[in-house]
């Protein structure tokens, strides 16, 4: 059972606001370790530093988008087994099958609250304390 | 901390941006400049408004944001070609999703039907051109996606790479009435039941009534099928945890299936009957979380690049390389601005304080002072440059408008743009668009001739309007030129007699006529027409250049076109202002309105019956103003060429003399508005605190000269002040 409070997760979002706002949903069920990345880049260079334990990404972004993020992460040594969620708007079915092929481990539809936050994070980590 | 509200403000921060970029992107791809990364850039714009609106819940916002990012998405894999006609659909589109987010903003009720007309040119044009898209069912589009079974891999699971043990369970569920009571959704069980793993369910439908006799709230349909999970049976119990009283409930253990063949993909599509509309899920809870010590939404991870207003040429692209930006609040650098006004006036205080003391101590004094003199003003100016934009961000409106207003009246018009780099501050260039947007207005309007008329007067048919702006003297001055007819200088100064605006018997010269039509109810066209007579005259646009302490001034040559010039200050908090002395108040002049000082002599000033008098100055006549008379307060010089003369320039080449008693020096001074206290004082542009720790106002140049001429009404300065529209 992962503690909330040790999780290190990876915020990557090109919109400060959007990043700020999962930034404060995830603080809602008690994760404290979040780092942020404006790209997919951004998101890779933080991902290679340090150990993570869970990426939410965004999936349009310049520079580097979260599908391509996705397969950089399954393709890094050591990231490859970071549980990726994706973040993505109404609509974009097409991206989250495309992302499930690519191996993201689930997919959260904004605008999302802490229940359902915690909900699809506990489907893929086991259930938080 | 970042409160909900605060990250709001920084979603709308964002969007402003984003409707710039797609406003400036489909701008050069209309003109035939973007290629593929500019359509790139604008989807990504439309993409991130929705992105973020749907995060804070504005489902207007993201259902047209949706349409309008599938139409571009179809342009971006080429579906759909960036013709012209195609972006004239989607500029209105970025009007309306501008329209959307200022209501969103402002909390407004956003009207069903806004819109409705853009979203059917959108949809037409997907449709129209076989581009695929699920434009239309984003609004109703459930917060979830129907059908689609995501199954989540749990990372354990991922970890050991194989799928683990799983079982296949048979599931009846059947709901009571009382599950609707009670407020649950069975839809909702089927979805979390779904997400333990692969659900094969059939709906029962056998027991639906006929039409006529179905009653709401009554559930009549009810499930059976297979669960495939991995899940643990207490997890398929906890889904039913609140309504297993109220429904008919089987779950039965099938046997393990780790053998069967499983799916490479955890994606798998399943059927599932009518699908009511459902609540989209909540906006993320309104609780601001406590925060530790964390830096507000304004500049936490702020490493967005996030130039204002990019150059026009890169507007759509990433900005330029080497120039990072961080995203602070306003609200931030103005107590910046603030603070360096406060320092501007402890610095003075100090001036004074040394210059009290004896010089042998003084000395060394003057000399560091004189340095932080200097610091303070490059402090001040890059402050201020904190402030600044590219007036880009108002030009960039403006091709869009030659461009309908040119369709709208039939004539062929050309922009020309020049210097949108150049910057300024930011509260200058908010009161900049109307003004602009005028003038471009009556310029195409009643400037720029119809084609026909152009060729047949040797001009080419299609007429130019060049808008251009440079740092020239301390001041922005923005050019608005074009080649059309010019102003009819009879035919106004016929209109101006008429309405009374000048004496029937007046004689003017073409000058002073030309700036007859910044007079208050004075307006050229012949008719009202749709495009520039909404009731807003030339007026109305000098006094907004004239609140931000701007002129305006006007050059017409007959049959070959007209120029406005709008000399506008570069910061509206602190300025170079020349300290004089009337009496024994002091008062501030702010330099940009001096164009010299002199003392002359009593010779000089000619004494005509009711006026103050006119000084000789290398052979032409100004008119002179008594400050001490204007202001009704006694002076203490004796003799008239005691008497300094300050020359003013209040507009174009009208000039006149204002006398003062003594001029007390130059000297940066902070703008502190008095209208919020005392309401407009004619006048007096705002007060500063001097060196001394005294109030000083600063003297309203042109609206003296107004106050001198409604006193004594004399001729000469009735011409001063119609030619000072200027």
């Amino acid at each position: 059972m992962p503690s909330a409070a040790v999780l290190k997760v990876l915020v990557v979002d090109d919109q400060n606001s959007v990043r700020q706002m999962t930034r404060m949903t995830l603080e809602q069920i008690g994760i404290r370790h979040i780092h942020e990345a404006e790209n997919g880049k951004a998101a890779m260079d933080t991902a290679s530093l340090q150990p993570l334990d869970l990426i939410i990404s965004d999936f349009n972004m310049p520079e580097m988008d979260g599908l391509a993020l996705l397969r950089a992460v399954r393709g890094h040594p050591a990231a490859r087994k970071v549980p990726f969620i994706l973040l993505t708007g109404r609509g974009d079915r097409e991206l989250v099958v495309k992302a499930a092929q690519a191996g993201a481990n689930n997919y959260l539809i904004k605008p999302f609250n802490a229940d359902i936050l915690r909900q699809k994070i506990e489907q893929v980590m086991g259930k938080l304390s | 901390m970042a409160s909900l509200e605060q990250l709001k403000l920084t979603f709308f921060d964002e969007c402003s941006e984003a409707l710039q970029q797609i406003e400036a992107g489909l701008t050069d791809i209309r003109e035939g400049a973007g290629g593929e990364d500019t359509i790139n850039a604008v989807f990504r714009s439309v993409h991130s408004v929705k992105g973020g609106a749907g995060i804070f819940g504005f489902d207007g916002l993201v259902s047209f944001a949706h349409v309008f990012e599938t139409v571009l998405d179809a342009m971006r894999s080429g579906k759909l070609a960036a013709t012209p006609d195609v972006v004239d659909v989607l500029l209105p589109a970025n009007d309306v999703l501008t329209d959307l987010v200022g209501m969103s903003r402002s909390g407004e009720a956003i009207p069903p039907d806004l819109g409705s007309e853009s979203r059917a040119a959108l949809e037409h044009l997907l449709h129209g051109s076989g581009a695929e898209g699920d434009a239309g069912d984003a609004a109703a589009a459930p917060a979830d996606f129907e059908g689609l079974d995501f199954m989540p891999v749990r990372i354990d699971d991922f970890d050991n790479g194989d799928d683990g043990a799983e079982a296949s369970y048979r599931i009846v569920f059947r709901p009571k009435p009382e599950l609707l009571q009670k407020a649950n959704e069975p839809l909702y069980i089927v979805r979390e039941l779904r997400k333990l793993g692969e659900l094969d369910l059939v709906a029962e439908c056998d027991r639906l009534p006929p039409l006529a006799e179905l009653e709401h709230d009554r559930p009549y349909i009810g499930w059976t099928g297979t669960l495939k999970t991995s899940a643990k049976r207490e997890q398929i119990d906890e889904v039913f945890e609140f309504v297993v009283d109220d429904c008919e409930l089987t779950i039965e253990k099938l046997g393990t299936t780790s053998d069967a063949p499983t799916d490479p993909s955890p994606v798998k599509e399943i059927a599932e009957t009518a699908a009511p509309p459902l609540q989209p899920a909540m906006p993320a809870a309104g609780h601001p979380t406590e925060a530790e010590a964390r830096n507000g939404a304004a500049n936490a991870g702020a490493a967005r690049a996030a130039a204002a207003a990019p150059p026009r040429a890169t507007a759509a692209k990433a900005a330029p390389v080497g120039a990072t930006t961080t995203r602070v609040e306003l609200e931030k650098i103005d107590r910046v601005v603030n603070m360096v006004g406060e320092l501007v006036i402890a610095q003075a205080m100090l001036g004074q304080v040394v210059h009290t003391l004896p010089e042998d101590v003084s000395g060394r004094l003057t000399q560091v002072l004189d340095e932080v003199v200097h610091h303070t003003r490059e402090l001040k100016d890059s402050v201020m440059s904190m402030r600044a934009q590219a007036v880009n961000a108002v030009f960039q409106r403006m091709p869009r408008l030659v461009r309908e207003l040119a369709t709208k009246t039939a004539k062929k018009v050309r922009l020309e743009m020049a210097g949108e780099n150049t910057e300024v501050d930011r509260s200058i260039i908010e009161r900049l668009g109307d003004p602009l947007t005028h003038i471009i207005r009556n310029s195409i309007d009643h400037g720029i001739e119809a084609p026909a008329d152009r060729a047949a007067i040797g001009k080419p048919e299609e007429g130019t309007i060049r808008l251009s702006a440079e740092h020239r003297g301390g001041r922005i001055v923005i050019e608005i030129k074009d080649d059309g007819a010019g102003i009819n200088s009879e035919r106004v100064l016929k209109k101006a007699k008429d309405r009374g605006l000048v004496n029937a018997d007046a004689t003017l010269s073409d000058d002073e006529i030309n700036n007859l039509i910044f007079l208050p109810g004075f307006s050229t066209a012949e008719k009202v027409s749709d495009i520039s007579g909404r009731g807003v005259g030339m007026d109305v646009v000098r006094r907004n250049i004239q609140d931000v302490g701007g002129r305006i001034s006007l050059k017409s040559d007959r049959g070959r076109g007209m120029t406005i010039q709008l000399a506008l200050p570069l910061t509206l908090a602190v300025m170079d202002g020349m300290v004089i002395r009337v009496g024994v108040e002091t008062y501030v002049m702010p330099m940009s309105a001096i164009v010299e000082c002199l003392r002359p002599p009593a010779s000089d000033i000619h004494n005509l019956i009711g006026t103050p008098g006119m000084l000789k100055l290398r052979g032409n006549l100004v008119p002179l103003v008594q400050l001490c008379e204007l202001l009704d307060i006694s002076s203490t010089a004796t003799a008239s060429d005691e008497r300094v003369v300050i020359i003013t320039d209040a507009g174009e080449g009208a000039r006149f003399g204002i006398l003062v008693d003594e001029l007390c020096g130059h000297q940066q001074v902070v703008v502190k508005s008095i209208e919020e206290s005392y309401g407009s004082v004619p006048g007096i542009a705002g007060a500063t605190i001097l060196g001394n720790g005294r109030v000083a106002f600063i003297l309203d140049v042109e609206k003296l000269s107004d106050i001198a001429s409604s006193r004594n009404g004399q001729a000469e300065l009735a011409v001063t002040r119609i030619a000072s529209r200027g």
